[in-house]
C-alpha cells in the first residue's frame, strides 16, 4: 500500500491556498497515526502523543516562510515519505527517539525557521574566518 | 424567571472548561489570560496550524473524529465544545 502511495505523485497545487490545505491534511494524517506509532515503537515511557504532535507542528513551522506552492508540495511529499517509513516500521525505536523526542532539547535541528532568525554575525561566521 | 439567552443545544460548561484547559496548554497562555466561550483562537495568538493542532488534540482527548467541513467552522472555544458534544452524542 505504501508503494501505491508513492508511485502516483499528486499533481502540483494550483495555488498557495491549495498548498495550505494539503499541509493541514498532511498534519491531520500524521496526528491520527500517532497512536499507532506510539504502539509500534513502545514510546509510552519517553514521550506523549502531545509531545510528538508538537514536534510535528514545529517541523512544519520551520518551513512556514515558504511561499512557492511547488516547494510546499515537495516538502509535503518528503513528509509523507517519512511518515510512511515510520508507520510501516521501517525505522527503529532509537531513530524515532533521536529524531523526534530527544531533539527537542538543544540539538541543532530544533532551531527556528531555517536561516531566518540567524544574526548577520553568525551568518558571516559560518561563511568564513575573515570578516 | 431568569431569561435564558443560550440555545438549548449549547455545550455543557464542563466541556467548555475542558476545551479551555486544552487550549491554554497548547498555546502556552499565561495563567491570568481571560478565556471565555466566545474567545477566538486567533485572538489568543494561534495561527492556522495552531488551530488544526488544537482540533487534533480535542479529537484525541474526547475520542471523536472531526470531519473536514466541521473543522473549518471552528473559530471559538464555544464552537469547539458544541461540535464535540454533537459528535459525542452520535
Amino acid at each position: 500500500m505504501a508503494a501505491l502511495w508513492r508511485s502516483k505523485v499528486p499533481p502540483n497545487s494550483p495555488s498557495l491556498e491549495e498548498a495550505r490545505k494539503r499541509v493541514f491534511e498532511f498534519f491531520k494524517l500524521a496526528s491520527r497515526s500517532l497512536p499507532t506509532v506510539m504502539d509500534i515503537y513502545n514510546l509510552e515511557d519517553v514521550a506523549t502523543i502531545s509531545q510528538l504532535r508538537s514536534t510535528i507542528s514545529a517541523e512544519i513551522r520551520k518551513n512556514a516562510h515558504i511561499k512557492d506552492p511547488k516547494v510546499i508540495d515537495m516538502l509535503i511529499f518528503k513528509g509523507m515519505e517519512e511518515l510512511e517509513n515510520i508507520v510501516e516500521h521501517s525505522k527503529q525505536r532509537h531513530h524515532i527517539i533521536g529524531q523526534y523526542v530527544v531533539g527537542r532539547q538543544g540539538l541543532v535541528q530544533e532551531t527556528g525557521a531555517k536561516d531566518q532568525g540567524l544574526s548577520p554575525f553568525l551568518k558571516n561566521f559560518y561563511k568564513s574566518n575573515y570578516f | 424567571m431568569m431569561p435564558r439567552l443560550r440555545v438549548s443545544c449549547a455545550a455543557a460548561p464542563e466541556t467548555v472548561e475542558k476545551v479551555s484547559t486544552i487550549v491554554r496548554k497548547q498555546l502556552a497562555l499565561a495563567e491570568e489570560t481571560q478565556v471565555t466561550g466566545e474567545t477566538k483562537f486567533a485572538e489568543l495568538g494561534a495561527d492556522s496550524l495552531d488551530t488544526v493542532e488544537i482540533v487534533m488534540k480535542l479529537e484525541e482527548e474526547f475520542g471523536v473524529g472531526v470531519e473536514e467541513e466541521n473543522a473549518q467552522t471552528i473559530t471559538t472555544i464555544q464552537e469547539a465544545a458544541d461540535l464535540i458534544e454533537t459528535l459525542q452524542k452520535k
